[in-house]
């Protein structure tokens, strides 16, 4: 990377220095201001937040750790914790590699029309508002009138699923409509970056008579190493905040039937501003959550080998 | 019958089928490869056929579009949901909330974020460094977590029930800056260099020089906000009270919660509307939204 303000170091103590630098400073301003209050206060206020008693807009008294105290006996929250894990992990055993899968097939495909049309097909469910899409699948695995039983139907298999209202189908159901909402997107990503592969490379495995497995295995799965290790990292980090899609999935905000589906994101929510607008108790919820995120992702990173070589 | 064998001609030209020699299995590969696409596309089909019919069609089992051939099928097709919900609903007035909030935040992005990235790039300062790395640690931070406080802040500036209060955290983009720095130092440091020795000022020189040469970066990053923006839902959710500031998402849940006689055919609708918007700025913008999507990372 060149760093091009290095050379034309200039003198601490020049005058002229400080006068750039206080402009400099001024660009930057609106940012880091922006920055200050939307994202270090708001975390430092949630902290200061999560010893209190706050209730709506009275901000309540201190209670030491009451708050994190409730939130690490509370049943209903580890439920919603193994939830959220269940849903990301089935969403990243589906997802990833059928988009992976995917990617090397429309990457394959000698027309190049075709394929830039199919790409395009499997990206449009990513521009949907999530809202849209909850809405969408509820009327959809609506069941006496949805579409999913009558294709059940048509295939001669059992017809009978009340989909929305059956606790043991709650996380399928949630993977099901995650994987159509964003394989497309993990894939147009993956073609992307096959598409920065040294064709050379394949060439000369040709040459040495490499077979296609083959050639796959030992060129495209480690050169698409650093790319697997960035949308399994983001998309777990999105996994775990999981709120719109099953906010709406469910009729009422009932999250699931008896709230099966409950996730982090909408514990936080719920508590802060569903009903009893437990500012204090959701904040406390929000670091808790804040670190279990951290943390995984920081062990995820390590997994991959993430900055012990030339990454 | 020429003219037919022309279009068919034209059609295989286009999509490339004349000049590649396929194999049957390379076709029935493809021809497969279509059919899935289409499956998979078949609930926006069903969402935009659904929006067009009365609501006793809409749920339908068969699908009233499979149960007669397409061109009788389309004969009960109607605008009489798209009335009742620009009339009854006020479905026209969040699009407006939806658009001018959309817009709005662009539009500061880009301002906050470009001269943010230039002042990194062109100019020397102490910690400059350092505050670069904090805003790329700010990137992966989940913002979700934090909606007890973000609301009691939002609420402290006066901004609850105020579209600003949605629109100014949406400029804190650290993948804006990143973005941009990195295709600020691409461009020669000599032009930079030269305008400061006609005498120039930085933001002149930004305004002037460097906004049109980083057009295409800055197109990228709108388009990756625009999705961003037009799909939130969580904040505005918090943030927004009156219905008449409500944004499509906002105002789709607000129908939702009709319990007695629920309007479906103005909720599909109202989400056929709200998911046609992206898809036509994808189509229009599709080579920038694959730019956003990858160019950040490529480095």
């Amino acid at each position: 990377m060149a760093d091009s303000v290095a050379q034309k170091k200039k003198h601490k103590h020049n005058k002229n220095y400080w006068r750039e630098a206080f402009s400099g400073y001024s660009l930057i301003a609106p940012f880091m201001l922006l920055l200050l209050i939307f994202s270090f206060y708001t975390f430092a206020y949630g902290f200061y937040q999560s010893f209190r008693s706050s209730q709506g807009l009275n901000p309540g008294d201190f209670i030491g750790l009451a708050n994190y105290k409730e939130v690490l006996t509370s049943t209903a929250f580890w439920k919603a914790v193994k939830n959220t894990f269940v849903f990301t992990a089935g969403c990243l055993v589906t997802q990833i590699p059928v988009a992976f899968v995917l990617a090397v097939i429309l990457n394959s495909l000698p027309l190049k029309r075709v394929q830039s049309a199919l790409r395009a097909a499997f990206f449009l469910p990513v521009l949907i508002n999530t809202v849209v899409i909850a809405l969408l699948f509820r009327m959809l695995f609506n069941p006496d009138q949805g579409i999913v039983n009558w294709v059940l139907e048509l295939l001669h298999l059992p017809n009978t699923y009340n989909f929305l209202m059956d606790s043991r189908l709650t996380m399928p159901l949630l993977i099901i409509v995650s994987f159509w909402q964003w394989t497309g997107f993990h894939m147009v990503y993956f073609v992307s970056q096959l598409q920065t592969i040294d064709p050379t490379l394949y060439e000369s495995a040709k040459i040495d008579g490499a077979g296609r497995v083959k050639t796959l295995l030992r060129i495209t799965v480690p050169m698409m190493r650093p790319a697997l290790t960035f949308v399994v990292v983001t998309s777990a980090i999105g996994g775990l905040q999981l709120f719109d899609l099953v906010f709406m999935l469910f009729p009422n905000a009932s999250y699931g039937p008896g709230g099966a589906g409950m996730t982090m994101i909408a514990h936080i929510y719920d508590q802060g501003f569903s009903s009893q607008f437990r500012l204090g108790y959701a904040a406390a919820v929000g670091w808790v959550v804040f670190f279990i995120i951290f943390i995984f992702s920081l062990i995820q990173l390590k997994a991959f080998g993430f900055g012990s070589n030339d990454e | 019958m020429s003219v037919r064998k022309k279009i068919a001609g034209t059609l295989l030209y286009r999509f490339g089928f004349r000049d590649a020699k396929l194999t049957v299995f390379e076709w029935l590969g493809i021809g497969f490869l279509c059919f899935i696409a289409l499956i998979y596309l078949y609930p926006l089909i069903w969402m935009c056929d659904s929006s067009f019919r009365p609501m006793f069609e809409i749920f339908n089992v068969p699908p009233a579009l499979f149960q007669k051939p397409i061109w009788q099928s389309v004969q009960s097709y109607s605008v009489s949901s798209y009335v009742s919900a620009f009339t009854t609903h006020n479905v026209g007035l969040a699009f407006f909330m939806s658009i001018f909030v959309t817009c709005a935040g662009i539009a500061l992005t880009l301002l906050v974020c470009s001269l943010c990235a230039y002042g990194f790039v062109y100019m020397d300062f102490p910690g400059r460094k350092i505050l670069f790395m904090v805003i790329l640690g700010t990137m992966m931070l989940p913002m979700a977590t934090m909606i007890a406080p973000a609301y009691r802040v939002i609420s402290k500036l006066g901004l609850v029930n105020n579209p600003l209060g949605i629109i100014l955290p949406y400029a804190m983009s650290a993948f804006g800056v990143f973005l941009l720095r990195q295709f600020y130092i691409r461009i020669p440091f000599s032009i930079v260099e030269s305008a400061r020795v006609d005498g120039a000022g930085h933001l002149k020189i930004w305004w002037n020089i460097i906004l049109p040469l980083s057009r295409p970066a800055l197109a990228a990053l709108a388009i990756v906000q625009f999705r961003v923006i037009w799909n939130d839902f969580l904040m505005p959710m918090i943030v927004l009270r009156s219905e008449h500031f409500f944004t499509l998402p906002i105002r789709i849940l607000l129908i939702d919660s009709i319990n007695y006689n629920k309007p479906y055919d103005v909720i599909i609708t109202a989400g056929f509307i709200t998911a046609l918007v992206p898809m036509i700025v994808f189509l229009i913008f599709q080579r920038h939204f694959i730019e956003g999507l990858t160019g950040g990372v490529k480095e």
